[in-house]
């Protein structure tokens, strides 16, 4: 199968190629760009499979250089490369599973629908899904940092698709702003990366996770640490890197961008929040894991934001209005389990969640743009209603979705979700800091329960309240199709990793625990393991088996309270806004605990400020400056044109005058004349 | 760079001493090496036959070939020994030597004439004189060509009056209009005033050294002269350094300069500027470093008094430039501010530096000048030919009508302000590491400062030409295909020049390093 991985790169050049096709003959094309991008993201999710298949039969990463910038070593290499492994393998099945998905869902959403400038979209898809693929098969940060640029500018271009709307380019500058201010952090850190190991390759002998351990264990001396104490600037690094992360995988405070992106098309939406760009935050932590775990102080950063992430964005789902807009915090909140999981050393607990994730949050915001285009563009849930009868193939796998969102056994989220929890738990055991990011993440999964069910119920349950509820849009193949399957998958996703019941049993069916035992030297499970245990003081908590399913129990409780409140006050024919009880406290989180103003405060009141100081040095000393030596350059050049008089003894006389002073110069200090 | 460095092993000055004593040589083999310059007066006579059977035809179309082929079979020839490579050769008793550096310029100068004989073709159109016209462009060619092949300082002054004589002509070739006419008469009077200031500085050289010869004057002040006779050198000297300012139009020899750039036709002044020019310098090259060996004649240093006028002449070409109206004008100015940075070869020839490097460095700013100042001028010319006027306001959004001149256009500035859209770039930048290389930091903040300054001028014209909008009577009639054609070519050279320069650099390196 040695075979497979020369065929890696079309993974990501084959939407590359449909980005192509669609940008420049998009319009001539019956579906205006569709199939093209149909046809590469099917092609990549076959050669995705295949790749999969080839790392499970060999066991070994693949890790090839494709392009190297500058061919120099000293003082560092830039290059571009693959790296494909056990978590690139499984992360571009669902890239390109997604992908494909989505094309084929925008059919009916976009060409159906009859919107225009539909080429503009299929490129700026296929260059999405180009982008994300090939940020996931870096081989180095410095080629993850591009293609993570990419994926910003790619949500950017799609969120503001509608771009003669007001809200849409709104949304999709402060999507770029935002991530963009994070990933100045990243850049930073990318730069500090190659300034201190020279090297920013992931994996290999001389990958700087591998160095950076050995600087630690003192084998390897001559690595720059500007002074720090090595662990110190470790620190420093991933926390610099970390800030592209927060950006782009929406944790608080950087999160604001997220629910404003809803103004993009609904296919985008998913996209963005199942498969790539908020995806692509948590997978750079996983992919450069090897380096966090050798700094316990940045683990407890990413896990306690994590953690409150994951509580703080549920609660705020809880009142709104739009269903949308509830998908949008619940993947906030969701981001933040992951987060909580890998900081807590849960590595395969976060990788599975985001697996999960990817495939039922694709499945509620494709049912979502299922719903939106039944109610003709209407996305309030107080004027839906009773859709079940009406929609049932996309009540059935919304339901599917839901039921795996808020962690209801045996749905994909329930095993994931309760992997992280009981990763959380055990490390909280003996740290107050963990157990207090548990505690806001197992709180959060009520308020999870609830949000998501209040949406099921007020959407498909209850009489219609409007008339387009009553008889709403029917739509074709191409939309039920990517539901049904992802409503399958979200069905039974989580079943390839059934801890609880493994411990229970004791049979071997953890299979992504296994997956990820193997693979390179230092990417591995088992190494991140050891690595967490020397220098994070992980140490190994053998948990009973009581424990496993305590948790468990403890996670479905929650999520059954919170689907169970839901169900008692919205599961009725006509139900109140029964949010408005809470008064004051709904509009803090209608209003999202007044974040964005806070931040519009900042920018306005502070930054604002100082630009406006920096430009008047710019106009006035900078500028001023310029201006004047121009100024003189002009009088002076005004002055020596006069020289030239236009007449001719004039200029006999000047030129033996000027060769009389050059001779006398010349002879004074020759000694000519002593 | 590493070329440059490398590869200079300095010719010693005794072998050249000893070749001049041989017999005089006639073989056929000999005349090889001054092919180009039979070539170019058999074009001559061709010229001079076709007029004079046909004296009153206007066959611009026969007499234009005629030039441009005559000048490309000898650029041809010319090109084919630069690259076979050629032994250093003296003929006629040490009168003329052919070594690299006379092919370098003879190649320059072959290109510029064919280029304007390319483009004189519809800028003459159909006036009167056009046998003459072609003749006397390819007459001073001659001129030029003798001169980088001069060896004696008499072949030297005959040569550079048979440049000159042509070019007072051909300014004033425009008869019936009125600058011409004049900057005809200005560049003549003080031609002859230099040309006197010239003879006059040689003579004083014989009468010290016995000797026209530029190997036998280096001899004789090798070995030493009298002390009390320093100064009558020194004078000679620097007289026969202003002769050589006056073709090269340095400050205060350039008075000339502007009027004859204006007033002439715009392929003359093409021709002027960049050819004839860089016939001054390199009558400088070899009167300065083979005559005068800055290590022989202590008590006369040259070296400064080229440090002086580098960095007046380029100082006050840019500044006048920055404040002219017409384009002409400034390209003008520009040229003398070019002239000063050429100059710097001459000037950063100290101890301290790698003396063939510097050398190099000019002749190949003049090599890539040769190409983009001889094709801005001609855009003016093709300007002109359309009739729309010559300030910068004229050539507003021109760029609308006549995309390709205009794309052209802005690669000759740009290379002109050091852009990399070509040669100008590299060239100015191995003039400046010369500079600093020969410790002359003055020249080189100097060649910084003006070339900033440059850009500002030379953006004016791609701002008028791109970015405004254009008059509504702008209107030009067709697009003439000589002009045209030289425009294109010149640009593409200029253009191609820039990653050709590490071809070209390694002929123009050794032709430097031949001198030493």
């Amino acid at each position: 199968m040695a075979g497979a991985f020369q065929f890696a790169p079309a993974i990501a050049a084959l939407p590359f190629v449909s980005f192509l096709i669609a940008l420049f003959g998009g319009r001539f094309m019956p579906k205006r760009g569709a199939f093209a991008g149909i046809t590469a993201t099917g092609g990549s999710l076959l050669l995705s499979a295949w790749m999969y298949f080839a790392v499970l039969s060999s066991g070994e990463p693949h890790l090839e250089i494709v392009h190297t910038f500058i061919a120099v070593t000293d003082p560092f290499t830039l290059e571009l490369g693959i790296l494909i492994d056990q978590l690139s393998a499984l992360m571009l099945l669902i890239v390109s599973l997604i992908s494909f998905l989505v094309f084929v869902f925008s059919l009916g959403y976009m060409n159906d629908e009859g919107e225009t400038g539909l080429p503009r979209y299929y490129a700026g898809l296929s260059l999405f899904s180009f982008s994300m693929l090939a940020f996931v098969m870096a081989s180095n940060l410095f080629m993850a940092f591009m293609f993570f640029e990419l994926v910003g500018l790619c949500s950017y271009l799609l969120i503001g698709f509608w771009f003669r709307a007001d809200a849409p380019p709104s949304a999709a500058k402060k999507a770029f702003l935002v991530t963009r201010f994070g990933d100045y952090f990243f850049l930073v850190g990318v730069v500090g990366v190659l300034g201190t190991f020279g090297t920013s390759a992931f994996a290999g002998d001389g990958s700087f996770p591998v160095l950076a351990e050995q600087v630690l264990a003192g084998e390897t001396v001559g690595i720059n640490t500007f002074g720090f104490d090595p662990q110190t600037w470790f620190t420093i690094l991933g926390l610099l890197v970390l800030g592209g992360v927060m950006g782009k995988s929406a944790q608080f405070p950087l999160h604001t961008w997220l629910p404003d992106a809803m103004e993009g098309p609904t296919p985008v939406s998913a996209l963005i929040h199942a498969a790539t760009m908020v995806a692509a935050g948590v997978y750079l932590v996983a992919r450069m894991y090897g380096f966090y775990a050798l700094s316990p102080t940045a683990l407890a950063i990413i896990a306690f934001v994590g953690g409150f992430t994951a509580l703080f964005a549920a609660t705020m789902g809880v009142v709104k209005r739009e269903i949308k807009q509830v998908l949008a915090y619940s993947t906030i909140s969701q981001y933040g389990y992951m987060m909580l999981a890998l900081g807590v050393g849960g590595y395969v607990a976060g990788v599975f969640h985001l697996t999960t994730h990817a495939v039922f949050k694709a499945l509620l915001f494709l049912g979502a743009g299922a719903v939106i285009v039944a109610m003709h563009h209407d996305e309030d849930m107080w004027k839906m209603g009773g859709l079940k009868d009406r929609l049932p193939v996309t009540y059935y796998t919304f339901l599917a979705g839901s039921l795996a969102l808020a962690g209801i056994i045996p749905f994909s989220g329930f095993w994931s979700k309760d992997e992280v929890l009981f990763e959380a738990l055990l490390r909280g055991m003996d740290n107050p800091i963990f157990f207090a990011a548990y505690a806001m993440a197992l709180l959060g999964v009520f308020f999870t329960g609830f949000y998501t069910f209040r949406m099921v119920f007020l959407t498909f349950h209850g009489e219609p309240r409007t008339t387009v509820a009553e008889d709403p849009h029917q739509f074709g193949w191409n939309m039920k199709f990517p539901l049904v399957v992802l409503g399958v998958l979200a069905t039974v996703i989580g079943f390839i990793n059934m801890t609880p019941i493994a411990e229970l049993t004791g049979a071997h069916i953890e299979f992504l625990h296994v997956w990820f035992e193997h693979g390179g030297e230092a990417l591995t499970v088992e190494h991140y393991g050891a690595l967490l245990e020397q220098w994070a003081n992980y140490g190994e908590v053998h948990a009973g088996s009581a424990l496993v399913v305590a948790s468990g129990a403890v996670s479905l409780l929650f999520a059954l309270a919170g689907a169970g409140a839901a169900h008692v006050l919205y599961n009725v024919p006509n139900p109140d806004e029964h949010t408005d009880k809470l008064g004051s406290i709904k509009t803090v989180l209608f209003n999202n605990y007044y974040q964005d103003e806070y931040q519009v405060w900042l920018a306005e009141g502070l930054t604002a400020n100082v630009a406006r100081g920096a430009d008047t040095f710019d106009q006035g000393i900078i500028d001023g400056a310029v201006n004047s030596i121009s100024g003189v350059s002009l009088s002076l050049g005004d002055r020596t044109r006069r020289i030239q008089t236009g007449d001719v003894t004039n200029y006999a006389t000047l030129l033996t005058a000027g060769l009389v002073v050059l001779l006398v110069a010349v002879g004074v200090l020759g000694g000519w004349f002593v | 760079m590493s070329v440059a460095t490398t590869i200079m092993t300095p010719t010693t000055l005794t072998a050249s001493v000893s070749a001049s004593n041989q017999p005089l040589q006639l073989g056929l083999g000999s005349y090889e090496g001054i092919a180009p310059m039979i070539v170019l007066g058999l074009t001559a006579l061709a010229l001079f036959t076709v007029d004079s059977v046909y004296p009153d035809s206007t066959n611009n179309t026969l007499l234009s070939g005629l030039t441009v082929v005559g000048s490309l079979i000898a650029l041809v020839i010319t090109g084919t020994q630069l690259v076979t490579g050629v032994e250093s050769t003296e003929l006629f008793s040490g009168q003329l030597v052919v070594d690299e550096m006379s092919l370098f310029f003879t190649f320059i100068f072959t290109s510029v004439t064919a280029l304007i004989a390319l483009a004189s073709h519809e800028y003459i159109g159909d006036r009167e004189y056009q046998g003459e016209y072609y003749a006397l462009v390819v007459l001073a060619a001659i001129g030029m060509t003798l001169l980088a092949n001069s060896n004696s300082f008499a072949t030297a002054f005959i040569s550079l009056e048979l440049a000159s004589l042509p070019s007072y002509a051909l300014v004033a070739y425009l008869k019936d209009n009125r600058g011409s006419v004049e900057a005809g008469m200005k560049y003549f009077l003080i031609g002859a005033l230099s040309s006197a200031v010239f003879a006059y500085g040689i003579s004083l050289v014989y009468g010290v050294t016995g000797s026209l010869l530029f190997t036998d004057v280096a001899a004789t002040l090798t070995e030493g002269i009298d002390g009390s006779l320093t100064g009558v050198l020194g004078i000679g000297v620097v007289m026969i350094l202003g002769g050589v300012a006056f073709k090269t139009a340095s400050v205060p020899f350039h008075f000339w300069a502007p009027e004859a750039y204006e007033g002439a036709p715009a392929p003359i002044s093409a021709f002027l500027s960049s050819a004839s020019k860089a016939a001054g310098f390199v009558l400088a090259f070899r009167i300065f470093i083979t005559a005068f060996p800055a290590d022989a004649i202590a008590g006369i240093d040259w070296v400064l008094a080229f440090q002086i006028l580098a960095l007046v002449t380029m100082t006050l070409g840019n500044f006048a430039a920055a404040t002219q109206e017409t384009v002409k004008r400034m390209l003008a100015y520009s040229s003398i501010g070019h002239a000063g940075y050429v100059l710097i070869a001459l000037g950063a020839l100290t101890g301290a530096a790698d003396q063939s490097f510097v050398l190099s460095a000019g002749m190949i700013h003049l090599l890539v000048y040769g190409f983009m100042n001889t094709g801005a001028f001609l855009f003016v010319a093709l300007a002109e030919h359309w009739g729309i006027g010559r300030t910068f306001e004229d050539y507003n959004g021109l760029a609308k009508k006549a995309p390709v001149a205009c794309a052209a256009m802005s690669i000759f500035l740009f290379s002109l302000a050091g852009l990399p859209t070509g040669g100008g770039m590299l060239s100015k930048y191995f003039l400046l590491l010369g500079a600093v290389n020969a410790e002359a930091y003055v020249l080189a903040v100097g060649l910084i400062v003006n070339s900033a300054l440059s850009l500002y001028f030379y953006s004016r014209v791609v701002k008028a030409m791109w970015i405004e909008e254009p008059a509504s009577d702008l209107t030009i009639d067709g697009y003439p295909t000589g002009l045209y054609a030289a425009i294109v070519v010149a640009a593409v050279v200029t253009f191609l020049l820039l990653p050709a320069l590490a071809i070209f650099s390694d002929p123009a390196l050794t032709a430097g390093s031949g001198l030493f």
